[in-house]
């Protein structure tokens, strides 16, 4: 928090601004929900600090200036309205709840900003037909996660498949089960219960007995991290000895060795560390200098959203003003070495991604390690 | 037999909370809105110590609780002390800014990351059976604990002198004044007491799942419960938090788990409007508020 007061006061510098690429981060860095934002926001600045330390883009450094809008749609309007009208930025981020995104997307709309959405939930303007400001860079998506979801149940389950869903009371995660309950019966699947817990529950235990209740043998959650895992906690310490399937969150990697158990299965975009892909050791690289105050393992979805930065002020050239940066994100495309299948790409029509590839992973008790379930598959 | 299980969970963790607001109420006529945030200073403080002392967890709980209590009475001797003599209201805005404050300083401190205290103190949470109904080890722990909190706090406010003193200090500090009790030394110890209770509450609830800066919510949840009893009433808060509880379990199960954030705010509206100083709150307490 000290270093970045520090850097935002170094960057307010009108010197060094003129002579350096000016971002504008608008991030949930405290709030209830920090613990899903700061270490995506973390990872973004890790990403940057090691960019200037290699000389820059363009031989320019990227100033990024990162605001705290705890989740609130008022102060993330604040930010933005800062951003556009006394630091100039080229592209405003945000890193934040879903209702924040309204006063931002009106901001930068108005000033004609290119909005980057990361480790944001992506909105669907950035699906074909893509808004022309509006591009995403985060793994979770509503709609294809579901779709997944559903898929590797399908082809894990070994007979009839009676499926629970579990969510916290927050609109995208409630639509995001009702999608998935309409989708299983499509499957020839049996939802049986859905459950909304309130961010946060002092006990999951009396959620957790109505769902064990009507005897799931799957269940599936999408939600933030802390409704998926106490959920399912509170389900095992019922007795309940079914398969739990939920989207790999941040926290993803270090909660399956925590839990060690095999029936708590992750399904994400981005390769866990245990991968070991090439740009995971660049991130280990880049950490070893850093004093983080997340894991390292919480930093890949930061670092790819920086990837995409980088590229994307790489061909907008320099000087840069927000109409050749979003002509150079409407054609860029980024090899993520590893970290997604596939990289990241973005054409005039799709500010998603071309292709959306999951692996799923679950521990294996006999290995005493994270096993990967099955390899990239391609959800349309 | 499930139901009253989660009913008794649910029902200790509002009652362990909601007695920190009752404790300080009564003695000082303040009402502590940065309860939650003490709570979950006394969660941090707790993997703090677990971090320090690993290996040793019956000392990190011990310091823990130690450090609550000290923060309780600083609270009071730094802030609240200045307090007095100032309008009610003027106590209740301090309790909201120490609230904001300790927030962004937990941040700070402990970044956003969710933690678990458990583990760091080595201990696991295997689930026992009681009859055909579950209940966590640590949840179990916690009802024993508020049973055990309860009776203390009734021992010593009955049978001991400062227990005595602190009532009569809440009943009429001046005449308790006038009798050489020294009230900044009351208020410093029901402070001291609540935020040590508030501690407890986190570090059990921390346990029982983790560590997270939303348990801040809890705090506020447990309030209601502490007004449904009557907010200068033990025996109330604990009644207050079983009814709560109560409603929020059985609304879950049968009706729509929807409803449970709100049902505790609408059992103590049906209280305002029936019994507007609690079930055993008195008539003349609610006029000074």
């Amino acid at each position: 928090m000290k270093r970045w007061l520090l850097l935002f006061l170094l960057s307010a510098s009108p010197a060094l601004a003129q002579e350096a690429y000016v971002l504008g981060l608008s991030g949930a860095l405290t709030g209830p929900n920090a613990s899903v934002y700061a270490p995506v926001v973390e990872g973004i600045k890790l990403y940057v600090d090691t960019l200037n330390a290699r000389g820059g883009v363009n031989g320019r450094k990227v100033n990024l200036l990162i605001q705290d809008n705890s989740g609130e749609p008022s102060k993330a309007a604040a930010d933005v309205k800062r951003f556009l009208t006394q630091d100039n930025v080229a592209m405003v981020i945000n890193t934040s709840l879903s209702s924040t995104y309204a006063p931002i997307i009106a901001e930068t709309k108005r000033a004609r900003v290119p909005l980057l959405f990361a480790g944001a939930v992506c909105p669907k303007e950035v699906y074909p037909p893509a808004d022309e400001l509006q591009f995403c860079t985060t793994a979770f998506t509503p709609g294809y996660d579901s779709r997944m979801a559903l898929t590797a149940i399908q082809e894990m389950a070994k007979g009839p498949v009676r499926i629970g869903f579990a969510a916290m009371a927050i609109p995208i995660a409630r639509a995001e089960m009702e999608y998935a309950a309409g989708l299983a019966r499509q499957k020839g699947m049996t939802p049986v219960e859905t459950q909304i817990s309130p961010p946060p529950a002092p006990d999951y235990m009396p959620f957790a007995t109505k769902l064990k209740d009507a005897n799931p043998n799957w269940v599936f959650s999408w939600s933030p991290w802390v409704s998926q895992v106490k959920t399912f906690e509170a389900l095992r310490r019922l007795g309940w000895q079914g398969n739990y399937i939920t989207i790999a969150h941040i926290p993803a990697e270090e909660e399956l060795v925590r839990l060690k158990d095999p029936g708590f299965i992750v399904y994400g975009t981005n390769a866990l560390f245990q991968d070991n892909q090439p740009g995971h050791r660049d991130i280990r690289e880049a950490a070893k200098n850093a004093k983080l105050s997340y894991s390292v393992e919480q930093m890949a979805e930061g670092w790819i959203a920086g990837i995409a930065i980088e590229q994307a002020l790489k061909n907008a050239g320099w000087p840069v003003t927000p109409e050749k940066l979003v002509a150079s994100m409407n054609n860029l495309k980024v090899d993520l070495k590893g970290l997604r299948e596939g990289g990241l790409e973005w054409t005039k029509d799709n500010h998603f991604r071309a292709r959306q590839s999951y692996r799923v992973y679950r521990w294996d008790s006999s290995k005493n390690a994270i096993v990967r379930l099955r390899d990239w598959t391609e959800v349309k | 037999m499930q139901l009253a299980v989660n009913i008794a969970v649910l029902a200790a963790i509002y009652a362990l909370v909601s007695c920190g607001y009752v404790l300080i109420y009564r003695t000082s006529r303040v009402l502590s809105l940065a309860h939650g945030e003490l709570m979950m200073l006394g969660a941090y403080g707790l993997f703090t110590t677990a971090s320090l002392f690993s290996g040793h967890p019956l000392l990190a709980i011990g310091m823990s609780a130690v450090l609550a209590l000290v923060v309780g009475v600083l609270v009071y001797a730094l802030l609240m002390r200045r307090m007095a003599g100032e309008a009610v209201l003027a106590a209740v805005l301090t309790t909201i800014a120490l609230g904001i404050l300790l927030r962004g300083a937990i941040i700070l401190f402990w970044s956003a990351q969710e933690q678990h205290p458990l583990r760091a103190l080595g201990f696991s949470n295997p689930p026992i059976a009681i009859g055909s109904a579950r209940i966590s080890a640590v949840s179990l722990v916690l009802i024993l604990v508020t049973a055990f909190v309860y009776a203390g706090l009734y021992a010593f406010l009955r049978f001991t002198a400062w227990g005595i003193r602190m009532r009569a200090a809440g009943q009429n500090p001046l005449l308790a004044a006038q009798r050489g009790i020294g009230l900044h030394g009351i208020y410093a110890l029901a402070w001291g007491l609540a935020t040590l209770t508030g501690g407890i509450a986190g570090m059990l609830i921390a346990c029982d799942s983790s560590l997270h800066q939303t348990m801040v919510i809890i705090g506020l949840k447990a309030f209601p419960a502490a007004l449904v009893g009557g907010l200068d009433s033990l025996l109330g808060a604990l009644v207050g938090s079983l009814v709560v509880s109560a409603a929020e379990v059985l609304l879950i199960h049968y009706v729509d788990p929807l409803l449970s954030d709100v049902v505790p705010f609408f059992v103590l509206l049906a209280m305002l409007v029936v019994r507007p100083w609690g079930l055993f709150g008195t008539r003349e307490e609610l006029d000074r508020v």
